[in-house]
């Protein structure tokens, strides 16, 4: 895949952190459609940037062939979004505080915990082998 | 992302517009914070009333930003820090790391 695919609620990109802003901007159209407010809107958007990211850049190791892929819907005032990338997997309990002293200067290693701080719920499927698939949602 | 720069009183002023969430916006700052620095240029303040949201990313090109600064006997002051910006450096407690100013002016002062 050299480019992203859109079909309805889904966007599927190739492991490059230059279709960021594809994902951003598909996310960001399908929530605006919802309603949302400019504050619920960044909050979500960050949390998919985050997740993306690391799906292209820890998961799929930047192989452009393997892929990240992102659903979204609305329940009531619900958004639903699953990140599915075809890595490794890993534990997310393996993931360092970043909010102790020693950690505070390090230039990564945030993006879960930021995730966990602005969405209402999240939860990770990851297998060794099978990849990782991350259900996250926010009430509106 | 976009990023203009300007100077006042002898310090570098970065203003990022948009989004900072990864990719090409990284490189970007940091081959600016470098020309800045090779060009003596070591007090900088990174100006951010046009940035709507970053990401983890985006708060770890602030993080280079300044400790690239600090090992070269310079600084980083951010001013015009935008709500959600200052809702994510308080999560992330990098609010105790981070020098902020609610106008370029008082942060230029402040050197």
């Amino acid at each position: 895949m050299k480019k992203p695919i859109i079909t309805d609620n889904i966007i599927e990109i190739p492991s490059s952190e230059d279709f960021l802003p594809d994902v951003d901007n598909f996310i960001e159209g399908k929530l605006e459609s919802y309603g949302l407010n400019r504050s619920d809107i960044a909050d979500i958007a960050i949390s998919v940037t985050e997740l993306v990211t690391n799906g292209i850049v820890h998961a799929n190791k930047l192989i452009l062939e393997k892929t990240v892929k992102v659903e979204i819907s609305k329940k009531n005032s619900e958004i639903e979004i699953t990140i599915t990338d075809q890595g490794d997997g890993f534990d997310p309990d393996s993931i360092e505080n970043p909010i102790e002293n020693e950690n505070l200067l390090k230039e990564v290693g945030r993006g879960v915990f930021i995730v966990k701080s602005l969405m209402d719920k999240v939860v990770f499927d990851s297998q060794p082998g099978k990849g990782t698939t991350v259900t996250m949602t926010k009430h509106f | 992302m976009k990023l203009t720069d300007s100077e006042k009183d002898g310090i570098a002023i970065l203003e990022p517009k948009g989004k900072i969430m990864g990719g090409p916006d990284a490189t970007l700052l940091h081959d600016k914070l470098h020309e800045l620095i090779e060009g003596g240029k070591k007090r900088v303040i990174i100006d951010l009333a046009k940035v709507e949201w970053m990401n983890s990313t985006g708060l770890g090109i602030l993080i280079s930003s300044l400790t690239t600064l600090r090992n070269n006997q310079g600084e980083l002051k951010l001013a015009n820090v935008t709500d959600k910006i200052q809702s994510l450096l308080t999560i992330t407690k990098l609010v105790t790391v981070f020098e902020a100013f609610d106008s370029v002016d008082d942060a230029v002062k402040s050197f």
